[in-house]
């Protein structure tokens, strides 16, 4: 049974009160958070008031819904009415919106428990939740190690059972690689599915809302609450296709794209974990195929050129005059801008929109961001006719395993070059998800990456949790069971 | 290759300042991650179009009037907000 559907079964025989359930996970976040740095803002009474509704309810005899009484926790992009939400960023310390972001309303109509906001890299720009102004957040398979990112706050609060799932966002690889570091579900959507209404925009046409979870089954779940259309989402389209009810299908003759370009470069382990993933699925009956990606090298500077873009473009509204940091001493409007933004923004933010900005600037708009933005359209086609011959594609999904504190700052082009696998995803706009499959040699968790056609997402989550099913990985895990500590 | 003054000049439109100090790294941070999105120029141009994701068009709601967020609750986020209006020092001279 999932972590979701054990925690409202616990509830609904009343083994446990939604209260009691609640101080469990805030004495789990107390223990450990000052370790994991999962949380930036722990939100107590927040956490406690809606407790005790769902207890009313249940008192009451009344059903649940399916996030109803469930702790979680949401990153720190995700704008939370009279919450503070500072994207770990320093321009935006002190900032309390004044509307919720449309997944946290929908969530705040279950009475899921919110138990506070997870760390991020700032802006959601980094890989390991150093570039955070509260620093890295650990992993919680082992302490030596960052828990990755950007959403990084999300998957320690999942993996440390300080939540039962978290909710995050996906630019190029910000769900699934953590989820991967942290040995856990990592899903991102298809671009439009779930509302962005809310969420601090890094690059618009690449970011995602998505999930870390202890099963693909809860990720489902999380999934088919919040894959609503939003009329505030202009990009929004929704998904009326329950997820939930199509994770049993059988995967016999289900056609499986391999690529070997995403196999270069892989950590050798990794590669031996995720060919033994492959054996599973055929031994169930699913048919491989082979396809070539000529282009996928050339797909992370496209990625890096619209995302810089976009951010460079996005985080213009950061000029402290209405909101957050704004610098002491100034002498006009424009010198308290520049101030303000310099001393706000941290160093790879501001190396990412100096370059946005260099890549939009005339002279330089035709040969960068023009041309990315076409290469992107072509990159698209080529994964429209590779779904006319597979139903997914597996890849690893990040080349290396969890990095140790400090190494993921060293050297920026190598860092980006970590995202590979999971970057081409959002550049089409595809759903996928990370799913743990083995332990490298210091025994830390590996991820493989399925990747579905856009609005396939039940695809995907099918062939997850049939792979998930076959090796048995969740039964042994129950929420707040001390053998797992 | 980005030069010194190139990095001065898209500071000056990012609205940042660069520090003396920091133009040096920057700019050789810069001009390697350049230099790395260049390889995009060694595709080959394939014209395919991209506008959005999901071919989605324009969304335009209803010209309904709905309703909006009060005033004070806007300035909550700035303390000295006035008679309604953000404030910020005087810098206009006369």
């Amino acid at each position: 049974m999932s972590r979701i559907k054990y925690i409202q079964k616990l509830l609904e025989t009343k083994e446990i009160s939604c209260v009691e359930l609640t101080e469990k996970y805030l004495s789990s976040i107390e223990k450990q958070n000052s370790i994991l740095n999962a949380y930036v803002n722990v939100t107590e009474t927040e956490a406690l008031n809606t407790a005790r509704i769902v207890d009313k309810k249940i008192a009451q005899g009344q059903k649940l819904m399916p996030l109803e009484g469930i702790p979680m926790s949401l990153k720190d992009n995700i704008s939370t009415k009279d919450i503070e939400t500072t994207c770990c960023s320093k321009i935006l310390q002190g900032y309390y919106p004044i509307f919720d972001a449309t997944v946290w309303e929908i969530l705040k109509k279950q009475n899921s428990v919110l138990l506070g906001k997870t760390n991020m890299d700032e802006f959601a720009m980094g890989s390991s939740c150093e570039t955070s102004c509260f620093g890295a957040t650990l992993n919680p398979v082992n302490t030596e190690y960052v828990a990755g990112g950007s959403s990084g706050g999300a998957a320690a609060s999942v993996g440390a059972d300080m939540a039962a799932f978290g909710l995050g966002s996906d630019t190029g690889g910000s769900i699934r690689q953590p989820a991967a570091f942290c040995g856990l579900a990592g899903f991102k959507p298809t671009y439009g599915t779930v509302s962005r209404y809310g969420v601090v925009a890094y690059a618009s046409s690449l970011d995602q809302v998505g999930f870390i979870a202890d099963s693909v089954e809860d990720a489902s779940i999380v999934y088919d609450s919040l894959s609503a259309y939003d009329p505030k989402d202009s990009t929004s389209v929704g998904s009326k296709i329950s997820t939930e009810d199509k994770l049993n299908s059988s995967i016999k003759g289900l056609k499986i794209g391999i690529a070997d370009e995403f196999f270069e470069g892989i950590q050798d382990d990794i590669k031996k974990s995720v060919n033994a993933a492959i054996k599973v699925y055929e031994e169930s009956g699913a048919e491989i195929i082979h396809f070539e990606m000529p282009k996928l090298k050339t797909i992370l500077p496209v990625y890096f050129i619209i995302s810089c873009a976009e951010a460079s473009s996005n985080l213009g509204r950061f000029d402290g005059i209405r909101y957050g940091y704004r610098t002491n001493s100034y002498k006009d409007v424009n010198e308290m801008i520049c101030k303000t933004r310099s001393e706000g923004f941290g160093k790879e933010v501001k190396r990412r929109i100096m370059l946005g900005t260099y890549v939009l600037s005339s002279g330089y708009y035709d040969a960068y961001y023009k041309k990315a933005q076409n290469l992107r359209g072509s990159i698209i086609r080529d994964f429209k006719k590779i779904f006319e011959k597979c139903d997914v594609i597996l890849t690893p999904s990040v080349p290396v395993t969890a990095f140790k504190k400090g190494e993921a700052l060293r050297d920026p082009i190598e860092t980006y070059m970590m995202d590979i696998c999971t970057v081409p995803v959002n550049i089409a706009g595809l759903p996928a998800i990370s799913v743990p499959c083995g332990f490298d040699k210091n025994n830390m968790p590996i991820g493989m990456q399925i990747i579905g056609n856009s609005f396939e997402d039940y695809k995907v989550l099918n062939a997850a949790h049939q792979y998930e099913k076959q090796t048995r990985r969740y039964e042994t895990m129950l929420p707040l069971s001390d053998s797992r500590r | 290759m980005i030069s010194k003054e190139e990095v001065l000049k898209i500071a000056k439109l990012a609205k940042l300042s660069v520090e003396d100090e920091e133009i040096e790294q920057l700019t050789s941070d810069m001009s390697g991650i350049i230099e790395y999105a260049d390889a995009i120029n060694a595709a080959e141009d394939e014209a395919a179009e991209f506008d959005n994701i999901n071919s989605v068009v324009n969304a335009f709601s209803e010209d309904i009037v709905l309703e909006s967020y009060e005033r004070d609750e806007i300035l909550m986020n700035r303390e000295g907000g006035e008679n309604g209006y953000f404030v910020i020092r005087k810098s206009l001279r006369g």
